[in-house]
């Protein structure tokens, strides 16, 4: 129990919370001159509204929790890509080289690779060996029209607005892997980020060439930020691929 | 649902932290509290109108929340640790030992007051909000949370050992 007081302690209250209008207030202002007790209740209001701001101030100064971050904002789904498979060494084919020769060293990579990229990001043109292959060749299919370059496409992925598809390019005259992503905008494939590694870091004494781990996880949050699922089934694709990409 | 409303919303939750951390106790539950109130904010962000404050309507919800599970769970007033629940904020409120003594025991004597008292108590004192605020985030007369109030410090500042004169 508080001590008792002359004012209302209701009006004491709203005094010290900042209720009151200006005249208000100065009314209680010249009433607590002569009031000592009240004067105390209203010291007292304040004192503890302070206290009691302090006392669960803690979580102004914490970071986010993550799992209220993740409910706000949505927990990014990763893309299941399908990996960069072991395969057996082809050596066949031409037409794709020089489509990818065409294709200017100028393209900003996400990734630092260990050398040049070859592949171009932007819009590849209509026609092109690559254009063809993304647009007609089933994933897990190996093309190679020339002897020391062959083209595999690995997955068809779903994104918000179409679809995009993992590939490589394995050029062995030069000893290197080119990965690459490309997406179907506006009816046009697109190269969207490219990555370059050696490929004797890739090769295995058996002839089979895989991507390493590092570079697969460079794509992931490419892939997470165009919201890509999981890639699709094979019957799924082949349908996709004979009604022409439209959705 | 806009990105607009899932920043607005990011931006509140220290103060919603802060606010269920009065209300439960201590920081793991009020966490519980703040993401529960999150999702069925979420779910109903259509009905939030453009010009509403974020904050207060997130006050509602929480409160609401909180008192719905008060009253499923018959549990009432528990005291915990302020250590062992995550209350302590290791000092960066108050240096002095006696400081942190009074700050240990508003919290303690926040966590004895009847839930609505508490609620209030908390817009109010720690949230900042005017009596009309506070009446509108729980819909009841600015009278209600005044009376609400009175009751509330009438047990509160005992507890904190004002009963006499301020404290020096």
């Amino acid at each position: 129990m508080t001590a008792e007081t002359m004012m209302d302690k209701s009006r004491l209250a709203a005094f010290a919370d900042g209720e009151l209008s200006p005249e208000e207030a100065a009314e209680v202002v010249l009433h607590l001159a002569d009031y000592p007790q009240d004067q105390a209740y209203v010291d007292n209001v304040i004192a503890s509204n302070e206290s009691l701001s302090q006392a669960f101030a803690a979580p102004l100064g914490d970071p986010l929790p993550q799992a209220i971050e993740n409910t706000i904002l949505g927990k990014p789904e990763t893309a299941v890509i399908a990996p960069f498979p072991k395969r057996p060494v082809v050596w066949v084919g031409t037409a794709l080289a020089a489509a990818l020769a065409l294709a200017a060293f100028t393209g900003p990579s996400i990734f630092t690779p260990a050398q040049p990229p070859r592949l171009a990001v932007g819009p590849l043109t209509g026609g092109s060996s690559l254009s063809e292959a993304l647009n007609s060749l089933p994933s897990g299919i190996t093309s190679s029209e020339d002897a020391d370059q062959e083209l595999l496409i690995l997955a068809t992925l779903p994104i918000a607005d179409g679809f995009c598809r993992e590939f490589e390019v394995i050029d062995r005259s030069d000893e290197r892997i080119d990965l690459g992503i490309a997406c179907m905008t506006a009816g046009t494939w697109v190269v969207e980020v490219t990555l370059t590694e050696p490929l004797a870091s890739s090769g295995t004494e058996d002839g089979f060439v895989t991507a390493s781990g590092a570079e697969m996880q460079g794509l992931i949050p490419f892939l997470d930020r165009l919201g890509a699922g999981n890639a699709l089934a094979p019957e799924d694709e082949a349908a996709l691929i004979a009604r022409g990409w439209a959705r | 649902m806009t990105d607009r409303f899932r920043q607005d919303l990011v931006a509140v939750i220290p103060k919603l932290r802060r606010f269920a951390l009065s209300l439960a106790g201590n920081q793991p539950d009020a966490d519980d509290l703040v993401q529960s109130a999150c999702i069925k904010a979420l779910r109903n962000s259509a009905q939030f109108r453009e010009g509403t404050r974020m904050d207060s309507w997130m006050y509602r919800i929480i409160q609401t929340l909180w008192i719905d599970d008060r009253r499923r769970n018959k549990t009432r007033g528990a005291q915990v640790d302020p250590e062992d629940a995550g209350l302590s904020d290791g000092g960066r409120a108050a240096r002095l030992p006696e400081d942190r003594m009074m700050l240990d025991m508003a919290r303690a004597a926040m966590g004895a007051l009847p839930d609505k008292q508490r609620i209030v108590l908390s817009l109010v004192a720690i949230e900042g909000l005017t009596y009309k605020e506070a009446s509108d985030v729980l819909e009841v007369p600015v009278g209600t949370v005044m009376s609400r109030l009175s009751r509330a410090r009438e047990a509160l500042l005992p507890q904190l050992g004002m009963t006499k004169g301020p404290i020096q």
